[in-house]
């Protein structure tokens, strides 16, 4: 596991899916890499049904996907940033994300959740952030978007 | 590169994960449904000497910019001002001495005129600038005088205006050029055997300035234009000082000063020289209309930031313009002979003192400046010819915007134009000048008479105050244009008078063209198109039967099986030596050898394919004939010269043939694994 407690921070990676955040969670890691000039990896994990083979075509789901991370890689180039994108296919998005991460040596990850209820109006995490909080072998940041005008 | 397409092992037991490839994304980049937007690097030369010149070009031009940077290549007013009003204020150098040169034929009694010349001018610049601001913000899009009389007048007084403009900004190119070379020249004398040469170079590197992009050339241009305003203004501020304070000296004339008429002038001769002299000053108002063309080019708010921008370079072409008048009068500064000190020059003299540093740096901004006034036309000319070509006046390259976002065939169109008016003319001065600053009055007469109809039909709050600004201003600059005109009719301006209604018919022999195509290849909206049902033949025209010969045949079996090769030969034994191989080697395809005793290749094979529709039933709807033409690929420029020639003659005699498909199979010398594979192997 990597000390990030003093060590300058070379490497981030930053996972995006498609939401609302992504944009947030992308200017947020250039900010912080922008001093030390650190690599940043922009990670988004499709999730492959158990009924499908992980390693089969991925024609079908290149486009969405890969749009996902064309315009995280848009935002970062409108920041003055550069990033290397990745695309992984898994069975458990939380876990591909902890393992590239690890795969990466990166000293920090920075994950987006958007701000989303339940019906009865209890806030929903979902199961990646808590997977990756409880997993990851860096500093992790959650970048939450600000809560809706009428969600206050 | 972590991995590849097999699955990578997490921490945890049955963790798997697959990098999915990304091979677009060196090149393009998804950014919606069925979208992609191109990079940079899509664009990239693969070859050689493309990858030579396009490092020509980064060296000359600079980095691509992309539509998005776009924002970024706008201008603040500051730089704006310099790119737009150079050519305005720098007649500041020059306008007071067109007027005395005028106004010393009559006399004493004449040249106490010309302050009330430069005020009347001024006035009129005044008119002019406040028409031009109300243009800025009814037409934001720009275009001027005309878009103004487009939509006000008719179609024909727009083209009017515009062709009026377009061949102004070509004369200010080459006018200002060899003034420039000129002021030059009369420094040094040597240099006059290279005159046309120094035009030539110095048109050609203001031509890559603003290849390079509009903020860039603005960077370029500014620091003249703000050196030349700022010491202009330091003059004419410490002139007036001298002026209250009585110590304004008198300036003693030059030896070689025009000679001053001693008759008294009186009468229709008086007013004959004040309008001629009106008429000369008047050239100060050339390039005013350049800031409403280029409305767009301006930071946002771009109306209102234009607007002021007209106001500021009004203001500072007015105080310049009446100072330096003022300050001729006063110091009784007399024009000079071809070849002596300038008005002007002699005003900075007496003012900061012949030789001085600061009379030194003003006459090099000035020269400066002059040279400079050519790229106002440099960023007018290629917008509104992009506004022509948008509207389907001009050929479309010219709505086109090169690597730098400039409409780059707009600046070279015009460098090209104005450099072989300078080889033509000789570099001269006085031949050019009479073309010069006719157009610019006729679109300001139309641009005005334009203002009124808008300020009529659009009855906005203060309309007729507005109307009567510009019909006023209409009156006047109409009576400038025929007084030009009248003036210059002689020296050369007939040709204005002429190039006109010809660049007028040029562009609307254009627009009925495109309107002509435009109607062929429209499709009704309420058309729904199906999936034809026609039938296809192939036809191969061959010289011999070859490895790009069987490409061809594949690709053509692969459209239909209706496919026969056609060898057109006049050596009937080289004919029948390929019909042998052809029968052993292509089994199953139809040979047709057509004998040509007279040698003609292309004739024959067209006499074909007509006799071959002739057979078609002529019950049935006649079938797509697609002429697939085997092409050998030169790996070097200079191999095209020896292949290929008679396929680009076919291809050319084909284009055009009705129900007609022309194919090029280009085969690669890189490409030979199909046909080494010796028989057997494939079974094997």
């Amino acid at each position: 596991m990597n000390d990030t407690r003093h060590a300058p921070i070379r490497r981030i990676v930053v996972s995006v899916n498609g939401a609302s955040t992504d944009p947030l969670v992308v200017e947020y890691a250039a900010t912080i890499a922008k001093p030390t000039k650190a690599a940043i990896v922009v990670l988004h994990v499709v999730e492959i049904d158990w009924t499908l083979p992980l390693d089969g075509s991925a024609a079908g789901l290149s486009e969405e996907a890969q749009r996902i991370l064309d315009i995280a890689e848009a935002s970062a180039e409108r920041v003055g940033i550069r990033l290397e994108p990745v695309l992984l296919k898994a069975r458990n998005v939380g876990a591909a994300i902890v393992d590239e991460a690890a795969a990466q040596e990166a000293e920090l990850l920075v994950l987006g959740l958007p701000y989303r209820t339940r019906f009865g109006g209890d806030f929903v995490m979902g199961t990646t952030v808590p997977y990756v909080f409880k997993n990851a072998p860096c500093t992790v940041i959650l970048v939450r978007e600000p809560m809706p005008e009428d969600g206050a | 590169m972590i991995g590849g397409r097999r699955p990578l092992h997490g921490r945890k037991l049955g963790d798997r994960r697959v990098r999915v490839e990304r091979p677009h994304s060196a090149y393009f980049r998804y950014t919606g449904p069925g979208q992609l937007t191109a990079k940079a690097t899509a664009s990239a030369p693969t070859t050689p000497l493309g990858r030579a010149w396009a490092s020509v070009r980064h060296v000359l031009f600079g980095r691509q910019l992309s539509n998005e940077e776009e924002a970024y290549e706008r201008l603040p007013k500051k730089l704006a001002l310099p790119i737009f009003s150079s050519d305005a204020i720098s007649s500041s150098a020059y306008a007071t001495e067109e007027i005395l040169r005028v106004l010393v034929i009559g006399g004493a009694s004449a040249i106490i005129f010309s302050i009330p010349v430069a005020i009347a001018i001024a006035a009129m610049l005044a008119i002019v600038s406040t028409s031009y601001r109300q243009v800025c913000r009814a037409y934001p899009s720009g275009g001027g005088a005309y878009v103004v009389a487009r939509e006000n007048i008719s179609q024909i007084a727009g083209l009017i205006a515009a062709a009026a403009l377009l061949i102004d900004y070509v004369m200010t190119v080459a006018v200002s050029t060899a003034s420039a070379v000129a002021q030059v020249y009369s420094v040094i004398p040597q240099v006059y055997d290279y005159r046309i040469e120094i035009a030539i170079a110095s048109i050609a590197l203001i031509t890559i300035g603003n290849l390079r992009g509009l903020r860039e050339a603005g960077l370029v241009f500014a620091s003249p234009t703000y050196m030349f305003v700022g010491l202009a203004l330091l003059m004419i501020g410490l002139g007036f000082a001298r002026i209250i304070t009585g110590t304004a000296p008198d300036v003693p004339p030059p030896s070689d000063a025009v000679a001053m008429g001693t008759a008294p002038v009186t009468g229709i001769l008086l007013v004959f020289l004040l309008l001629r002299s009106f008429a000369g000053g008047s050239v100060a108002l050339t390039g005013v209309e350049a800031i409403a063309n280029g409305v767009p080019a301006f930071k946002p708010p771009e109306a209102k930031n234009a607007a002021n921008t007209m106001t500021m370079m009004a203001i500072l072409l007015g105080v310049l313009f009446i100072g330096i008048t003022v300050i001729a009068d006063t110091f009784n500064v007399l024009p000079t002979t071809e070849g002596g000190p300038t008005v002007v020059a002699q005003v900075s003299a007496a003012v900061f003192g012949d030789g001085s540093i600061l009379f030194i740096l003003f006459q090099a901004a000035t020269a400066l400046i002059l040279f400079l006034a050519v790229n106002t036309s440099f960023n007018a000319f290629p917008r509104l010819a992009a506004i022509l070509a948008k509207d389907g006046f001009m050929p479309r390259q010219f709505s086109f915007r090169g690597d730098r976002l400039a409409f780059s065939w707009g600046i070279v169109s015009l460098a090209a134009v104005a450099g072989v008016l300078l080889v033509i003319f000789g570099g001269d001065v006085h031949a050019l000048i009479p073309l010069y600053s006719v157009g610019v009055f006729v679109c300001f007469t139309l641009s005005q008479i334009g203002m009124v109809r808008h300020w009529n039909s659009s009855r906005d709050s203060g309309w007729w105050w507005r109307a009567i600004v510009n019909g006023g201003g209409a009156v006047l600059t109409f009576v400038v244009f025929l007084v030009v005109v009248s003036m210059k009719f002689l020296d050369g301006a007939w040709l204005v008078v002429v190039l006109v209604p010809t660049l007028v018919a040029m562009m609307l022999f254009i627009n009925r063209q495109y309107a002509a195509s435009a109607r062929q290849l429209a499709l009704r909206p309420d058309q729904v198109m199906t999936a034809p049902d026609r039938e296809e033949r192939v036809v191969i025209p061959i010289s011999t039967l070859n490895r790009a010969v069987v490409q061809a045949v594949n690709v053509g079996r692969s459209i239909t099986d209706d496919v026969r090769a056609v060898l057109v030969s006049d050596e009937p034994e080289m004919a029948e030596e390929v019909r042998e191989a052809w029968q052993r080697q292509m089994p199953g395809v139809t040979l047709v050898v057509v004998e040509s005793p007279y040698r003609a290749l292309t004739g024959p094979l067209l006499a074909y394919l007509d006799v071959l529709d002739q057979a078609w039933p002529p019950d049935t709807e006649a079938p797509i004939t697609f002429v697939v033409i085997p092409e050998y690929v030169a790996r070097h420029w200079w191999e095209r010269i020896l292949y290929n020639q008679s396929t680009n003659r076919l291809r050319t005699a084909l284009i055009g043939r009705p129900n007609t498909v022309v194919t090029q199979v280009p085969y690669r010398r890189e490409e030979p694994a199909l046909f080494d594979r010796t028989p057997g192997s494939e079974e094997a």
